[in-house]
């Protein structure tokens, strides 16, 4: 009877285990254009990546010019991220040891938080608001002051130096910003120059692929980052009035990722890996136990016993999940540059090189932007990416 | 018989524990009704950053504060007061216009006529319309010829400015806001004051 009960025991831990699956995703229907697509996402997906799906979408909008629309994806995506998240269900569950990181919503590495504020900041300048792109580059600032490192705390060139030179642009000491600028600029990358208040013409340049995220360990319970595949460094852009302006990275988004240490998260998934192998090991002793006892005559009862729990340990092995969260915002740059000009009112036509490290010309990034330059007393802002999405 | 009834409660039991998979996936399934608040209550969306209840409580105090003085409580005539643009020098990206223009909502239904505010920021509007009616595109009510756009007795502005300190232990923003109202004849400032507010929060170990 009791082997009975013990067989009845070990059926509801197989149906148990099945439980283990979750249930598919409706299929999103794809165009193969990014901005559809993107938009589709935000709307059709899973709600814990609607964020992913805006920072994506919102920078390839930036890419093709379409600045409402990354606007407002970019002010509903930082709703979130500038808030403080707490008792969030899915968080909650992302810890415990039977749901995956991934599970928790989206709201990117600080890097990515970083950039979110970064773009947007150059969204606010392009509207002639400098203050609220200094809001933007400060909030960006502050993402990264807690490394584990205090020398990598709050490192970023650009964000540094746009928060001066928008402060110097409203008549107030930018200084001290643009001391931390120079500060921070490694031996690899430009030093910036001192403030123009009067350069009206502020070109952002980016090129390169962002990091990627990947898992490794055991259990691929660590994050890591690799970096991203890139060609240009350099941007050259030659106005047709004869005026040239070279931007060199300021900013590598690869050194922002790998510099920033370790999370509490990792410690959580380490907690949830060790877990996952101790109650592994236990199983496995205990099945082999349990069917070397339930072969004997007078421990067939106990050995069932053991199996069971052995079963039971590996359901619960299986279950344990501490991979790590691997979505990233994938189509960030690696790079980041800046230069400005003062240019006199007018529309002007530029024609934009980019160059490898050794500072060979990639002709098949070359293009030509035009934009145009008002004698009202706001810059003009022209946003350049290697990237046509 | 002892026996079935322990089978019958062992299989229950395994019966309900897979039937509580079955409800894995679906979370409000009839969604979560629109909970209507005050604008000076705190919601249950929360971030260290500036929130309808901190706009509220500070331009109400300024606008009591302004009523208060001497150059408005006792001013000769009704004194005129143009919004020039606050001037955010906090982390946080907001909407400036929307401190004046509740300060200024807050005179206009309060005060009484005490104070007049200009529409500068309607002046290409107001100029056409004045061009009209010079030129007898449209009928005017008095002479078009003669100026009546009114100057400015005093200059509202205000400035946003704000400590972030970020450490394990959590997030903690410290917002100073300031107003002032400057004389736009002798650039006195005849009045300032302030309000502060501190908030402080930690996240999620999940998002940390």
């Amino acid at each position: 009877m009791k082997v009975a009960f013990l067989s009845v025991g070990l059926g509801a831990l197989l149906l148990l285990t099945g439980c283990a699956t979750t249930p598919k995703a409706a299929r999103i229907p794809l165009t193969g254009d990014p901005l559809v697509d993107g938009r589709t996402h935000i709307e059709q997906g899973p709600p814990n990546e609607r964020i992913l799906w805006q920072y994506r979408t919102a920078l390839v909008a930036m890419r093709r010019g379409d600045y409402p629309q990354a606007k407002a994806l970019l002010d509903d995506a930082i709703l979130t991220i500038g808030g403080i998240l707490t008792n969030d269900k899915d968080a909650r569950r992302a810890r415990s040891m039977f749901a995956s990181e991934s599970r928790k919503k989206f709201i990117g590495e600080p890097y990515e938080r970083v950039m979110a504020y970064y773009y947007r900041g150059i969204l606010y300048w392009m509207d002639g608001e400098p203050d609220n792109a200094r809001a933007c580059f400060r909030s960006g600032e502050l993402i990264d002051s807690d490394t584990e490192v205090d020398n990598y705390a709050a490192d970023y060139v650009l964000l540094d130096y746009l928060d001066g030179f928008a402060s110097d642009k409203l008549f107030t000491d930018g200084g001290d910003a643009l001391k931390r600028a120079k500060a921070n600029a490694s031996t690899k990358m430009d030093v910036p120059p001192d403030y123009d208040r009067a350069a009206n013409v502020l070109f952002f340049t980016e090129c390169g692929f962002g990091p990627q995220k990947y898992a490794t360990g055991q259990y691929r319970e660590q994050l890591r980052f690799r970096e991203g595949q890139q060609q240009a460094r350099v941007v050259t852009i030659k106005l047709n009035n004869g005026q040239v302006i070279r931007t060199r990275p300021w900013d590598d988004l690869y050194f922002q990722a790998t510099t920033r240490g370790g999370r509490v998260m990792d410690h959580i998934l380490a907690n949830k890996a060790v877990f996952k192998q101790s109650t592994d090991t236990v199983g496995d002793v205990a099945i082999v136990s349990g069917a070397v006892l339930a072969t004997g005559r007078n421990t067939q009862e106990a050995g069932l016993g053991v199996l069971a729990f052995g079963l039971l340990s590996k359901a619960i092995a299986a279950g344990t999940t501490p991979a790590a969260d691997v979505r990233a915002w994938d189509n960030l740059p690696q790079f980041l540059g800046f230069g400005a000009l003062r240019v006199a009112p007018g529309t002007y036509t530029a024609q934009v090189e980019f160059q490898d490290g050794a500072g060979r010309l990639l002709a098949n990034l070359s293009r030509r932007v035009t934009f145009e330059v008002k004698a009202a007393d706001r810059d003009t802002v022209v946003y350049i990416s290697d990237k046509q999405q | 018989m002892k026996s079935y009834v322990n089978y019958s409660l062992c299989l229950a039991a395994v019966a309900a524990m897979t039937a509580g998979c079955a409800s894995s996936g679906v979370k409000n399934p009839r969604g979560v009704p629109v909970t209507e608040m005050k604008a000076d209550e705190r919601g249950f969306v929360a971030g260290t950053g500036m929130e309808s209840q901190d706009l509220v409580m500070v331009t109400d105090k300024m606008a009591r504060s302004i009523l208060a003085i001497p150059e408005i409580a006792n001013a000769q005539g009704t004194p005129r007061v143009v919004l020039n643009p606050v001037n955010n020098e906090t982390r946080f990206p907001i909407n400036k216009d929307i401190f004046l223009t509740r300060i200024r909502a807050q005179l206009n239904s309060k005060a009484a006529g005490k104070v007049r505010f200009l529409a500068r920021d309607q002046m290409a509007a107001l100029e056409r319309e004045r061009d009209l009616k010079q030129s007898g595109q449209v009928t005017a009510s008095s002479d078009p010829n003669v100026v009546e756009f009114k100057g400015a007795d005093f200059f509202l502005t205000g400035t946003l400015q704000n400590m972030t300190t970020r450490t394990s232990k959590g997030v903690s923003d410290y917002v100073l806001y300031s107003f002032r109202l400057i004389d736009a004849r002798t650039s006195d400032i005849v009045w300032e004051d302030m309000a502060e507010i501190k908030k402080q929060g930690l996240e999620d170990a999940a998002y940390r």
